[in-house]
């Protein structure tokens, strides 16, 4: 007979070994499936695409309540970029007076503060989103990648008003002249339409990013605090607010040079900035590194995501 | 079987029943102590013949199978910040506690094993903290089991007021996402919209966001959201105790054309009357380990008995009555044939 033990409780004293089972049931298994089973890979993508709706309707809904509690609202959508880059011109371009030899100073700044912004946004919640969804992920069957997608879908719409400011303020200051550099004047024209394959390649680089730091954040949530890091030192070392040709002539500068030409996000700015500041196609390179880098970054995260995709229900 | 307990009053007048913590299990009165002698002689019997049995083998045919768990068994490990106290070691405790951090394992289920067949309707009881939700999430695919494995011809479904809703959406744009997250398309979406509406009850505050709902209206929105689906097999945990009187009745008539066109149901609920007035079979989930597994009438009849004993503090008998349950469990084991045993996702 059981002893009542320490906690008083009715548990079973002795935990005693799996009984011989006194019951065998034999059964012809092909009619079933695992459940909670990680599906193929061409069933997962198959899967993905029937819930497109569900992303995009997220991903829509959430734009719409971002800044819902606030009460000037979505006009913070427009206000935020422009604050900070007004800070990163107050800093850099003034105080440290980085705007030395680089022409249309005040453009040059902000399309790497809005583009990066952007990306950084977008990386950030889509490493997170698995942990913050933790709620939605377990009150529901759908295949998991639909949250990274639908979060940069979400940063995505988030950022037509500020894309459309962004234009905006290159056109009207985007050529004042600084100091001793000569302005070259802004103008519109096709060479513009560029940022439609810039943004899609970008929207592939953030969201595989998003998913291969979703995987690792949702396996050990300290990754958090390394990716707003990395991030700013993804920041400060793309060229958003000085040149690479700085370091043209120093020692070591070749190899400088030649890790600025391979980062995907230079190459973003790079595109952007040729064909809206100075009139004039980028430099081929540039998109060969752009294209390959995102493509690849995006199909290993999507890899990597779907093979952890049975874990991101557990409890933590 | 014993006397009933309900019957029993104890001849100590002061015996209270739901008082003073008892630092021994209580002493046996009289009474008590007959009654657990009898007992006692039973727990014995049983045990030798069990000893003596053969395994039975039975053979079951693959289309007349719903859900079969395989040994399954869950310990949730989890990150916890006073996890330096269990830690035995002098220098890893102390480094546990400066960083805060460890792992806490929390064992939720032991390993069992049970078939379910097209067509049956599974009551699922126990007491709190037992281990009901956490097979509930097994059987959902939600988590994986630590060990062994749960095949079904299809993923059970849970209905359940735990859906996850967004708390800045109006109650209608809620309605969308929910039914879009169960894999709907949106016709069927908006198919399924004037029933949603229709169950919650919630006409006049569509509009408004779901953060000015009360908890009530809140969760009897999430349960009819919940009921958009049809699934093949379902899983109903406690909703039918949400809701005033007026949405009881609502949620019964949906509920019961839900369990019409479902294949199997499995019922989680505290409430015996409803186990034994739906479900053709019960199982008893206690301390994490399948108690008992078969007859309505019977079942519920041992687990009133437990929890009587718990709820006036007699400790040995509640554990009396869990071995007797256990004794009679027909454990079973799920064998596949070679080769047969599923691997593909569903």
């Amino acid at each position: 007979m059981a002893t009542p033990t320490a906690e008083r409780s009715a548990a079973p004293t002795h935990v005693d070994e799996p009984r011989q089972a006194g019951h065998v049931v034999q059964l012809d298994g092909s009619s079933l499936v695992r459940v909670g089973a990680r599906p193929r890979l061409l069933d997962y993508v198959q899967r993905l695409w029937a819930f497109r709706h569900f992303i995009i309707y997220d991903s829509h809904s959430k734009v719409q309540t971002a800044n819902s509690n606030d009460a000037m609202g979505r006009v913070w959508m427009v206000v935020n970029p422009i604050l900070s880059g007004l800070a990163y011109f107050l800093v850099f371009g003034l105080l440290l007076d980085l705007s030395r030899g680089i022409s249309n100073f005040i453009g040059y700044l902000i399309i790497g503060v809005f583009m990066f912004r952007y990306t950084t946004s977008a990386v950030s919640s889509g490493a997170s989103s698995m942990v913050s969804n933790q709620s939605v992920v377990q009150a529901f069957n759908f295949p998991r990648a639909s949250l990274p997608f639908a979060i940069n879908v979400r940063e995505l719409f988030a950022n037509v008003p500020m894309l459309i400011v962004m234009a905006l303020l290159v056109i009207t200051i985007g050529d004042i002249p600084l100091a001793d550099t000569p302005p070259t004047p802004v103008s519109v024209d096709w060479l513009w339409l560029f940022i439609f394959p810039v943004l899609a390649l970008n929207f592939l680089l953030s969201t595989g990013l998003g998913m291969l730091l979703a995987r690792a954040v949702s396996a050990y949530t300290d990754v958090k605090h390394m990716i707003s890091f990395g991030m700013r030192i993804w920041f400060y070392t793309s060229a958003v607010f000085f040149t690479v040709d700085r370091f043209a002539g120093s020692p070591g500068g070749e190899y400088i040079e030649f890790v600025m030409y391979h980062n995907p996000m230079f190459c973003v700015l790079d595109i952007i900035r040729s064909t809206w500041l100075y009139g004039e196609m980028a430099d081929p390179y540039r998109w060969v590194v752009l294209t390959v880098s995102s493509v690849s970054i995006f199909i290993i995260g999507f890899l990597v995501f779907w093979h952890g995709e049975e874990k991101y229900g557990r409890e933590r | 079987m014993s006397t009933p307990v309900r019957n029993y009053t104890p001849r100590r007048v002061n015996w209270r029943s739901s008082g003073a913590p008892a630092t021994e299990a209580p002493a046996p009165t009289a009474t008590g102590e007959l009654d657990i002698l009898e007992d006692e002689q039973l727990f014995e019997e049983i045990s030798w013949a069990e000893e003596d049995s053969a395994p039975v083998v039975e053979r079951l045919d693959s289309s007349d199978i719903a859900v079969a768990v395989d040994h399954a068994s869950m310990i949730y490990r989890i990150r916890s910040s006073t996890e330096y106290l269990n830690s035995t070691g002098r220098f890893s405790r102390q480094l546990r506690r400066i960083t805060g951090s460890g792992w806490a394992n929390v064992p939720a289920l032991q390993d069992l094993s049970f078939v379910v067949r097209q067509g049956e309707s599974v009551g699922v009881i126990g007491t709190n903290g037992s281990g009901k939700s956490t097979l509930m999430k097994l059987l959902t695919g939600k988590i994986r089991p630590t060990t062994g494995e749960i095949y079904a011809t299809s993923t059970p479904i849970m209905l359940g007021v735990n859906a996850a809703l967004v708390k800045q959406l109006s109650g209608r744009e809620n309605i969308k996402l929910g039914c879009l997250a169960m894999g709907l398309t949106p016709k069927e979406a908006a198919e399924k919209y004037d029933m949603v509406v229709e169950l919650s009850g919630l006409e006049d505050s569509l509009n408004l966001p779901l953060k000015s709902y009360s908890s009530g209206m809140a969760s009897r929105l999430q349960f009819a959201i919940a009921t958009a689906v049809d699934p093949d097999i379902l899983i109903i945990d406690e909703a039918l105790n949400t809701g005033d009187a007026q949405f009881r009745a609502r949620t019964k008539r949906r509920l019961d054309e839900v369990r019409q066109q479902a294949g199997c149901v499995f019922l989680v609920s505290h409430s015996l009357g409803t186990i034994k007035q739906m479900c053709s079979r019960v199982l008893w989930i206690e301390q994490g380990r399948l108690l008992a597994d078969g007859d309505p009438e019977w079942v519920t009849q041992q687990y009133q008995e437990y929890t009587e004993h718990k709820s006036q503090n007699r400790m040995r008998s509640a554990q009396i009555v869990y071995e007797r349950t256990l004794m009679q469990l027909d454990q079973v084991q799920v064998e596949f044939d070679s080769g047969t045993r599923p691997k593909r996702a569903g």
